[in-house]
């Protein structure tokens, strides 16, 4: 069993397997929400994910909502892979150390090509960040 | 404090607070004030499966970068981060240097715009804009 900070549910599948993600993290799946419309993610701030005024960093909160985001097109694309090509973040609250951060995702649209999403990132209720990007499906002719 | 790698002479490393910063760090910068140019040595750290750099790292080298000159250009009064739109024009390989040059768009008297070119040699690899409150200014 692995060790989970307090408040990532026992049933929390690790999302975050090697890489950049594996440095910054564990970064967590969360149970679907909707019947599947929303994806769910979530890490616990600890200290190294902190900036000098005592909020996590805005670094970590757009690569968490930038991994959150990017596994969703994943998940539903079936493609080998997807690449973020935009993304626009909203700093709307701070969040502290030992929060809970969850991201939901939702799928605005998927054409051939391309995946449109928008995430919120939440404490508990309390909005945190809101965004929307756009992801590349690789391999996808145009 | 690191060594300054050979192909960065002359750049001194930047002094960082923030835990993340230092985490992810070091970067390394040349020049003073608003004419400050920056440069991030991509290592194994900061790439994904790929071997690419993760676009969250590119965040956060944005959020530093114009972090840094949006300090610099309210004389280091407080400031926190509004709003901050990426573009991710190609991927950087760990052992590239990326390199930008934050340019201030506007500064207001509680908000500053700032945008920025990430080169890896010629080549555009991203760009930002993004907006900053001055704290304790309405």
């Amino acid at each position: 069993m692995v060790d989970r900070p307090t408040g990532i549910p026992e049933d929390a599948e690790i999302a975050s397997t090697g890489g950049f993600n594996k440095f910054v993290g564990p970064l967590y799946r969360l149970k679907d929400l909707e019947d599947g419309a929303v994806k769910r993610f979530a890490f616990a701030a600890a200290q190294h994910h902190m900036n000098g005024s005592g909020s996590v960093h805005g670094g970590m909160l757009m690569t968490f909502m930038d991994t959150s985001m990017s596994r969703t097109s994943r998940l539903i694309s079936d493609a080998k892979g997807t690449a973020t090509v935009s993304l626009t973040c909203d700093f709307v609250a701070p969040a502290k150390l030992g929060d809970v951060i969850e991201s939901r995702v939702r799928v605005t649209r998927r054409t051939r090509t391309i995946v449109f999403l928008s995430c919120e990132l939440v404490c508990g209720e309390r909005v945190l960040m809101v965004g929307s990007g756009v992801w590349k499906i690789s391999g996808a002719e145009g | 404090m690191s060594a300054i790698p050979a192909k960065l002479a002359g750049y001194r490393e930047t002094k960082l607070i923030d835990p993340f910063e230092n985490f992810v760090g070091p970067i390394y910068d040349i020049g003073e004030k608003l004419e400050r140019r920056y440069a991030f040595v991509v290592d194994e750290r900061h790439v994904n499966l790929r071997g690419v750099i993760h676009g969250g790292m590119l965040m956060t080298l944005a959020d530093m970068t114009m972090g840094q000159a949006a300090w610099d250009a309210c004389d280091h009064a407080d400031v926190v981060t509004l709003n901050m739109q990426s573009q991710f024009i190609r991927g950087a390989r760990q052992g590239e240097i990326v390199e930008v040059q934050p340019v201030l768009t506007r500064r207001t008297r509680s908000i500053i715009f700032l945008r920025g070119d990430f080169m890896v040699g010629e080549e555009i690899i991203f760009s930002c804009a993004s907006l900053w409150k001055i704290l304790g200014q309405d």
